[in-house]
């Protein structure tokens, strides 16, 4: 892999020079908060942000995506998916990254979907390093650092970046440039070094997941999943904000008249009432405790059955959106019998 | 009756802003000004200018560049003729917008300071051009 220095002060100058290759969008701030947005001056973008509220997956997966219009005399219109609308995507956290790249697993595994891909071709991914806070626990779950799914990941060491290149766009996007970029010094290795190893002692939410899915199938009639379902208000905001929850609804559009309409496909969440209700009324998991652990169980067991892994990347998005303070860590912890977790 | 030819001028120095407006009005053309960039966006979305004077570092030094990408996001504003002024080069050595690099979608660089006369036959020809492209079939 190439590996480069930008000086910190030239950030902006690259930005600019990168619009060639797409609309660059970044975090920025809007009342306290931050989201993936298109940038109109490089300031109005915060590398150094937590977490957005929504994750990159809107970009992929918008909340409500038009699959195909029908118009009477035409029939069928398929959607514009604006496939030559390129997109840079500036300052994805590893977590992130590591959340695409589970997406691409699902979305491109034995059946492609043609929507998300035509999408995904079209983004670059830049990602940039950071500091955990109090909900981050990537860490535990192997997604605090990505070797692959970016395009240019950079690595913060104070005035300059530690750029490693990973893919042929990337380093088109280097070249672009003309003599922004460096060599990489001994220094710059020893001080990545330095603060790679102070990040992972920067972690204060720790989660064990190596036994996880044998924990699950012993605690599977656990009276823990009715004390969360009591607490959780089947809102779906964990879903919502979750890099890697895919769930989707289709529905039928039909304008007054019946001549024309289109369908769609809408965010859902497995902790709505009605998500494993079935045709003839039979809903599969009509409490709450049950679509709680439904859940859990999919994160935590299922997605490691199927894709040999956790789809939960760690990122703290649930615990900060949970309205009622439901912290996955304090699930597990209760899980597995530590004292003093509360869920 | 033929109508003047609209410039608009997006720089954040005034007297510089204003030096140009009033030689381009004194040569036939009808010049709006903007300050910064999100004004100039939004004069130019407006106004429909015929051709545009840009200046790169403003409230911050690359903000001429995402204005012109932006401008080139919008489909009314896609086609309409961009100079870049801007002493870039000066403020910046080494970085250079070479012609070859097509990652800026501009017309024309001038450096500061400009040679008004070759900037005023500049957009006098490429105006010319953009009349001939419209009026060819």
């Amino acid at each position: 892999m190439k590996v480069l220095r930008l000086p910190k002060e030239r950030l902006d100058l690259f930005a600019s020079v990168l619009q060639q290759f797409g609309e660059v969008h970044a975090p920025v701030e809007q009342n306290g908060k931050y989201a993936f947005r298109a940038l109109s001056r490089w300031s109005d973008a915060r590398l150094d942000y937590p977490r957005t509220i929504l994750p990159p997956k809107k970009y992929f997966v918008p909340p409500k995506d038009t699959l195909f219009q029908y118009k009477e005399g035409l029939g069928y219109v398929p959607a514009d998916l604006a496939a030559d609308r390129r997109i840079i995507l500036f300052g994805l956290h590893s977590c992130d990254i590591y959340g695409l790249n589970i997406l691409d697993q699902v979305f491109s595994g034995k059946y492609d979907d043609p929507y998300y891909q035509a999408r995904r071709k079209n983004v670059a991914i830049i990602g940039v390093d950071c500091i955990p806070d109090e909900h981050c626990f990537c860490h535990s779950m192997r997604a605090d650092f990505v070797d692959k799914g970016f395009d240019l990941f950079f690595q913060d060491l104070g005035d300059r970046y530690l750029v490693m290149v990973g893919t042929a766009l990337g380093d088109d996007m280097v070249l672009a440039t003309g003599s922004l970029f460096e060599p990489v010094t001994p220094e710059d290795l020893a001080e990545y070094k330095q603060r790679s190893s102070a990040k992972r002692k920067a972690f204060k939410l720790h989660v064990e997941i190596r036994d996880l899915p044998e924990i699950f199938e012993l605690e599977y009639d656990s009276s823990l999943w009715k004390q969360v379902g009591d607490r959780c208000l089947s809102c779906g905001a964990c879903s919502m904000v979750c890099p890697t929850c895919y769930c989707f609804d289709v529905a039928d559009d039909v304008d007054l008249g019946a001549r024309s309409g289109s369908r769609s496909r809408t965010w859902d969440s497995c902790l709505f009432s009605t998500h494993a209700m079935v045709a003839g009324g039979e809903n599969f998991r009509e409490g709450r405790a049950s679509r709680v652990k439904f859940r859990y169980y999919h994160k935590q067991r299922g997605f490691v059955a199927e894709y040999g892994r956790p789809s939960c990347v760690g990122c703290g998005r649930c615990i900060s959106a949970c309205p009622v303070n439901i912290d996955i860590s304090q699930v597990i912890s209760q899980l597995r019998g530590i004292e003093n977790a509360t869920a | 009756m033929h109508s003047r030819h609209k410039i608009l001028i997006v720089d954040d120095d005034p007297d510089f802003s204003q030096a140009v407006a009033s030689f381009l009005e004194a040569s036939g053309y009808d010049v709006l000004q903007a300050a910064d960039g999100t004004e100039g966006l939004k004069v130019a979305k407006a106004e429909r200018p015929d051709l545009i004077l840009m200046d790169i570092m403003m409230r911050e030094r690359t903000e001429g560049f995402f204005t012109i990408q932006e401008m080139r996001r919008t489909p009314a504003l896609k086609d309409v003729p961009i100079f870049v002024v801007s002493s870039l080069y000066a403020q910046i050595p080494g970085f250079r917008i070479t012609p070859e690099a097509s990652w800026l979608a501009h017309d024309a660089f001038f450096a500061k300071p400009v040679d008004l006369t070759q900037l005023l036959e500049k957009i006098r020809q490429r105006l010319a051009e953009t009349a001939r492209k419209e009026v060819a079939p």
